[in-house]
């Protein structure tokens, strides 16, 4: 691909933390023939983090209970060499196409989707699952500053209860000593750290950096409240850091 | 039709890998060992390709990728089945040159002299899959998805 760009004449810059990631220098990516052609897949820089944390390996079984539209169910596919079985699950049946089309674009042979409420997907001894959690997107913002008019504490709140009821279902999926990456691009502790909390009776945290990239710890202290303090090793991925959007990463294990 | 029936239909019913390997091996001269290692599975006119590893029982909307219709005759394969398989074919393939390759990527049909028979076929260019084309009467007429294409307006830029 790295070939081809050249070819093109098409600038690059590749990720100091992740070799296959690449920053490119052109207006609409998406119409790059390499991209048609399925050798690349546009994202946002900082959303390529969760798979590296969950570190899917070759011929394991993988669960993304968030899968559209696919940009990690298929970076996972591709970390594992196209060999084991990544379910991609996603409850909305529009999304399903969009998740369909990124899968069979980029060559992908071992997922198979799945259209389940994440909350009752209903059995499994997973190794590793990826829950990337639908979020009130306050991370996004660079991208439009329209996604923080929809922002709100009651909104957070409503979607804590649901971002709850998927990290549980899925630390009871996993496997005794098996992965769980819970991931948001969002800030606010009531949709993060506050939901981590929840799980951390069956499952502790290990750290969520990457060598090369900067984050933060995550919070444990919320307006008044001590937090358990393992939160800390809860990753905070800030805009004006990295120059990337913004990201909460958490890596449990079951216990 | 009773309600039960189509239900069953619309299941994944696994096959034989060497009922896939042979229609590919017929039509685009495959060697039959490049289908090993994957599972096979039919849902009513579609055949489904995936990894070969234990699937537990689930309800799924897919299985790997869709790799063939068999609707119409002949049996149409998908593109991106073509991408992965259709690299060892040895016949009903056609190369295209770059000016070629422009008018495939837009969706076009164009004239070509190929010793292919008439039917479906593996484009190439550059010594990669482009995708599936249909070869009809001298004519080579594009297959690939229309979110797999580039806009014509692009015709005149560099691929």
């Amino acid at each position: 691909m790295l070939d081809h760009l050249n070819e093109e004449g098409i600038g690059y810059r590749i990720f100091e933390w992740y070799p296959l990631g690449l920053a490119l220098d052109v207006e609409r990516p998406g119409k790059l023939l390499s991209n048609l052609q399925g050798y690349m897949h546009i994202q946002e820089e900082v959303s390529m983090v969760p798979p590296l944390i969950l570190d899917p390996q070759p011929g394991e079984q993988i669960l993304d209970l968030c899968a559209s539209p696919g940009s990690k169910t298929t970076q996972i596919s591709q970390m594992m060499e196209n060999r084991g079985l990544v379910i991609a699950n996603e409850p909305s049946l529009s999304r399903i196409a969009p998740l369909r089309s990124n899968c069979e674009r980029l060559g992908v042979l071992n997922v198979a989707i799945t259209r389940y409420d994440g909350r009752l997907f209903p059995r499994g001894a997973f190794h590793r699952i990826l829950v990337d959690a639908p979020c009130s997107s306050e991370g996004r913002a660079r991208r439009g500053q329209s996604v923080l008019l929809r922002c709100s504490l009651k909104r957070s709140l409503d979607l804590q209860t649901l971002q709850i009821g998927l990290l549980k279902n899925a630390v009871r999926l996993v496997e005794p000593g098996g992965v769980v990456v819970y991931s948001t691009c969002t800030y606010a502790p009531e949709e993060n750290e506050l939901v981590v909390a929840e799980v951390l009776d069956e499952a502790h945290l290990e750290s969520a950096s990457i060598p090369g990239l900067k984050g933060c710890p995550g919070i444990t202290q919320w307006q008044g409240r001590e937090l358990n303090e393992d939160l800390a090793k809860c990753t905070r991925y800030y805009p004006h850091i990295n120059d990337t959007g913004g990201f909460f990463v958490a890596k449990l294990i079951k216990d | 039709m009773l309600p039960s029936s189509s239900r069953i239909r619309n299941v994944f019913e696994p096959l034989e890998n060497s009922e896939v390997a042979e229609l590919w091996n017929s039509r685009f001269g495959i060697p039959t060992h490049a289908f090993d290692g994957f599972r096979f599975y039919r849902k009513s006119n579609s055949i489904w390709v995936i990894s070969d590893s234990l699937i537990p029982k689930l309800s799924y909307e897919t299985l790997g990728m869709r790799m063939m219709n068999l609707k119409d005759r002949p049996w149409k394969p998908t593109t991106c089945a073509l991408q992965i398989f259709g690299r060892n074919a040895t016949k009903n393939l056609i190369h295209l040159d770059e000016a070629q390759a422009k008018i495939f990527l837009t969706g076009g049909s164009q004239p070509i002299e190929s010793v292919s028979e008439m039917g479906y076929v593996v484009v190439f260019y550059r010594g990669e899959v482009l995708g599936c084309g249909l070869y009809s009467h001298g004519k080579l007429i594009s297959q690939l998805p229309k979110e797999r294409r580039m806009e014509a307006s692009m015709q005149g830029e560099d691929i």
